[in-house]
């Protein structure tokens, strides 16, 4: 592995088991009471549905279905809290790669290294995917099993959908984040564009469905293509994944671009 | 033999504030280059635009012959920042090896031989170093690697006395190794004992590069002797180089400019029974470098 690469992994260590635990806690504990929940049929019957105003069921995905395995398991770890939480992860991290060091004034001295920033730039941001992946793939795995020890009857293949497409979401944000601080050097301004873009990209993506005013702006939102494949009961949405990994990508080649051309710690 | 540093015309704004304007400069070959000017001065801006830190808004500068563009010169480069910053909690040694590692690879021994010259804990989180800790890892970062070219950026500052004596020695020892060296500072004291030049730099331009050797010939000079028995002022008046003249009974006080010699020769006449001569004062030709460019800035601006 690239010293850099294992380097930036180091610091991001304690970070990453923090986040896993928390995650896999989270997910744990609200998919395991989805047994119990299921033993009281009246807490999500049609009624009490109904009792919810409607904008809310649209922002959490309607919620028609969340009396079954997989309406429960996209409402609660797919739709809205599962991605936020990882994707806070995802733009923390993504600020850690270059603007946070950068503000503390102890990126000076890594680049004044013999390395180019380019690769500089490339290995932080190898760094920050695998330790993505890595928490994708333990949570991953705790899903699965909380989900079949429940008896949500998804299958594994379903799951495995979803939560690439949660991957590939958190990725394109922590790649935003670090883009945005490899662009400007200010980790409140990457969280800011991280933020808005988060949070308005998905409104608009679940309320804005019905409106049709602003229903072409879900095109311009990452979670539009993390969403709208529905995964959990589709299976693999392979375009709209493509999209977010192209976007990815081409956010990834704007930092470098950025990054090479500008002055640091100024 | 080519310069080791060189720049041409090398200018930096920071928007509308002048960083650093028309610089032009070589450093040779094994030479020890004191950079000097106030805070502010611009000391900073050059060395980050050599170490491909910030970049020039126009003029040039290499390194080595090459392009600061080049990361394979920063790989002969030892760099200590000016405002070093470490944090997090590795060990200072880990960072060190990482460094090292990136730079091509530096034994241990190395490592812990310096450490050892410097007094400095390398056990210890980063994050809890004190400043002078900090700098001392600085220091080692610099030199651990044997570097041909040494850039360090206020390198005693947070020293204390007896460290910066053993800076000192490294520095002379990284010399006498044929190693060249640019260090900045605010002070010339701080320099003027390892430096063979010395560059001014005062508002973003470079105002004077001096031989240390040269301005050593003409530093001021107190000089104090006492004799016998009462001396007459008037054998000590009007002598070339020699001003500010008083005589108390048998003692004479005076400054001299450049060589004592006429002194000397004057004082012959009569019994001289102690002599105390201080330290050449560069500190003041220094400072009247900055009157002078600061009277002509003035005249040019009448």
């Amino acid at each position: 592995m690239p010293t850099l690469v294992r380097k930036t992994l180091g610091e991001y260590r304690r970070a990453l088991v923090g986040w896993t635990v928390g995650l896999c806690a989270f997910l744990g504990m609200y998919i395991s009471i989805f047994a119990s929940m299921m033993k009281d049929p009246d807490t999500f019957s049609k009624q009490a549905i109904a009792k919810y105003p409607g904008a809310l069921r649209d922002l959490m995905g309607g919620m028609s279905d969340i009396a079954t395995g997989t309406g429960y398991l996209q409402a609660i770890a797919y739709q809205l809290l599962g991605p936020l939480l990882f994707t806070m992860c995802a733009v923390i991290l993504g600020n850690r790669a270059l603007a946070a060091p950068e503000e503390a004034k102890t990126l000076e001295l890594t680049l004044t290294l013999p390395i180019d920033r380019r690769r500089l730039l490339l290995e932080r941001w190898t760094a920050l995917a695998l330790g993505l992946l890595g928490v994708a793939l333990v949570t991953l795995v705790v899903a699965a099993g909380a989900s079949s020890a429940a008896g949500m009857g998804v299958p594994f293949g379903r799951i495995l959908a979803a939560h690439t497409g949660l991957f590939l979401l958190v990725l394109f944000f922590g790649t935003l984040t670090l883009c945005v601080g490899a662009a400007f050097g200010r980790r409140q301004i990457a969280l800011a564009v991280a933020g808005v873009w988060g949070v308005a990209g998905y409104i608009v993506e679940t309320m804005g469905r019905s409106v049709d005013a602003i229903a072409w702006l879900r095109w311009l939102t990452p979670v539009h293509y993390y969403l709208d494949g529905r995964p959990l009961y589709q299976g693999w949405p392979y375009g709209d994944y493509l999209v977010l990994l192209c976007a990815t990508a081409v956010l990834l080649m704007t930092a470098l671009l950025a990054f090479e051309r500008r002055d640091v710690g100024v | 033999m080519t310069a080791v540093v060189e720049t041409e015309g090398l200018t930096k704004f920071y928007g509308t504030r002048r960083g650093l304007e028309d610089l032009t400069l070589d450093i040779r070959p094994g030479e020890v280059f004191g950079y000097l000017g106030p805070n502010g001065a611009g000391k900073t801006t050059t060395i980050r635009l050599l170490l491909d830190v910030i970049r020039p808004t126009s003029g040039r500068a290499t390194v080595f012959g090459a392009s600061t563009r080049d990361p394979r010169v920063r790989a002969r480069i030892g760099y200590l920042p000016g405002e070093l910053a470490l944090e997090g909690g590795e060990r200072a040694r880990d960072y060190l090896r990482f460094l090292a590692g990136v730079r091509g690879g530096v034994s241990r021994s190395r490592i812990d031989d310096l450490a050892e010259r410097l007094d400095a804990d390398l056990s210890v989180r980063m994050g809890r170093l004190s400043k002078g800790n900090k700098q001392k890892v600085g220091l080692i970062q610099a030199f651990m690697h044997e570097p041909e070219l040494l850039i360090l950026d206020e390198p005693t500052s947070g020293l204390d006395p007896l460290v910066q004596q053993e800076f000192l020695a490294m520095v002379r020892e990284a010399r006498t190794a044929g190693r060249t060296i640019l260090m900045s500072s605010h002070v010339l004291a701080e320099v003027e004992h390892v430096a063979d030049r010395v560059g001014i730099v005062r508002a973003g331009r470079l105002v004077a590069v001096e031989d240390i050797a040269a301005l050593r010939e003409r530093a001021v000079r107190h000089v104090e002797l006492h004799f016998d028995a009462p001396v007459p002022r008037e054998d000590f008046e009007g002598l070339p180089g020699v001003r500010d003249v008083s005589v108390q009974g048998a003692s004479l006080r005076c400054t001299i400019d450049g060589r004592p010699d006429a002194l000397v020769k004057a004082a012959a006449r009569h019994t001289v029974v102690h002599l105390v001569s201080a330290e050449p004062d560069l500190e003041e030709i220094f400072l009247t470098y900055y009157s002078e460019e600061e009277a002509r800035h003035a005249h040019a601006g009448a």
